[in-house]
């Protein structure tokens, strides 16, 4: 058989000051894995820090949101012909070696998609409290919606087997698309479970992260579009 | 109150004339639009028909009722606007993916490390 190709897309909007940082992370961890990033109309230095690394680098001619830039990186890979693809985010959160974890998941479980979890590690690390209180409210939304026992519904780092993806229809531009990844893995009854993954808060992510409030957003945008 | 007629009037002609010059027109959008602006022109002429209109379905004042019209009026057209605008920002997404997909930076086959130098 041959060697699975695993591709992982990186939406970034305004990433240039630690994007270099997150993708020599991820090929340090894995030479072999091809890395989508796409820069979702920056107005900094983002593509540029990109082009330093053998990696494939599309541009959104103006900025779209982190859903658009996530279909849009899906999208390549899977014209790729990708096998796996990992959804990771630009901001230095999160920890290579969980995309480690999530493809053996995948590989070794049969399952369609493994999503990342920050509540199933032992010790959860550092998650702000009420950053904590958003996320139980929002897995119990979820739950409510789509029967999903899902711990952690707003997490960025996941991984797709190809042909469950390829069923899917992301239409959320904005960063609702977590809870639509959420409803198609539903409405498609693929099989799917949590991976214990870390989420590293620093200071640059923090900053650059959603702040809580932000969920009323989330919560209208899914509303108001979510009749389609 | 002939001051404000003849002001009323110049402005809603204004607006009309603005609307109808449009080239790609709807023959049906022209005739809705010339009957919209005659009727107003007619209540700007004769606001007592208003009143009278008002006082049938129980409402007080011809300008409340005006009013109230207005709002609706001005709500249907927000919501065709708010829709207008969702299907366009799906085509414009569309568009820039595919525009994304094209253009495409592929990874240099002979540095297949880490950073190179500028």
């Amino acid at each position: 058989m041959a060697e699975t190709s695993i591709w992982v897309v990186i939406p970034a909007y305004n990433e240039g000051r630690i994007l270099a940082e997150t993708i020599g992370g991820v090929l340090d961890y894995n030479r072999s894995y091809n890395v989508v990033i796409v820069d979702d109309g920056s107005t900094d230095d983002t593509s540029r820090a990109a082009r330093k690394f053998a990696v494939h680098l599309l541009v959104h001619p103006m900025n779209l949101g982190q859903g658009a830039a996530l279909a849009t990186g899906i999208a390549y890979a899977l014209r790729e012909k990708a096998d796996i693809v990992i959804t990771f985010d630009a901001d230095g959160q999160m920890q290579p070696a969980d995309i480690g974890s999530l493809v053996d998941a995948v590989n070794k479980e049969g399952l369609d998609v493994a999503l990342g979890s920050r509540f199933l590690t032992a010790r959860p690390v550092g998650i702000p409290l009420i950053k904590k209180i958003t996320l139980k409210i929002g897995a119990m939304l979820t739950r409510l919606r789509t029967g999903l026992r899902i711990t952690d519904t707003h997490n960025g780092i996941r991984a797709f087997k190809a042909d469950a993806l390829r069923k899917f229809n992301i239409s959320q531009n904005g960063m609702a698309h977590a809870s639509e990844i959420l409803s198609e893995i539903a409405r498609n009854k693929l099989a799917c479970r949590e991976v214990p993954v870390t989420i590293r808060y620093t200071e640059y992510s923090k900053g650059k992260g959603q702040s809580v409030s932000n969920a009323i957003n989330i919560l209208f945008d899914l509303f108001s579009r979510g009749g389609k | 109150m002939i001051t404000i007629k003849v002001i009323l009037i110049v402005l809603l002609l204004i607006i009309l004339r603005a609307f109808l010059v449009q080239k790609s027109l709807l023959l049906i959008k022209r005739a809705v639009a010339v009957l919209m602006f005659a009727g107003l022109l007619f209540l700007v002429l004769f606001p007592d028909v208003s009143t009278w209109a008002a006082n049938k379905i129980g409402v007080g004042r011809g300008a409340d009722l005006l009013f109230y019209l207005a709002n609706l009026f001005f709500l249907l057209v927000a919501v065709a606007l708010w829709r207008r605008l969702i299907t366009l920002s799906a085509a414009v997404t569309i568009l820039a993916r595919e525009l994304a997909i094209r253009n495409a930076e592929r990874p240099e086959a002979k540095e297949q490390s880490g950073p190179t130098n500028d």
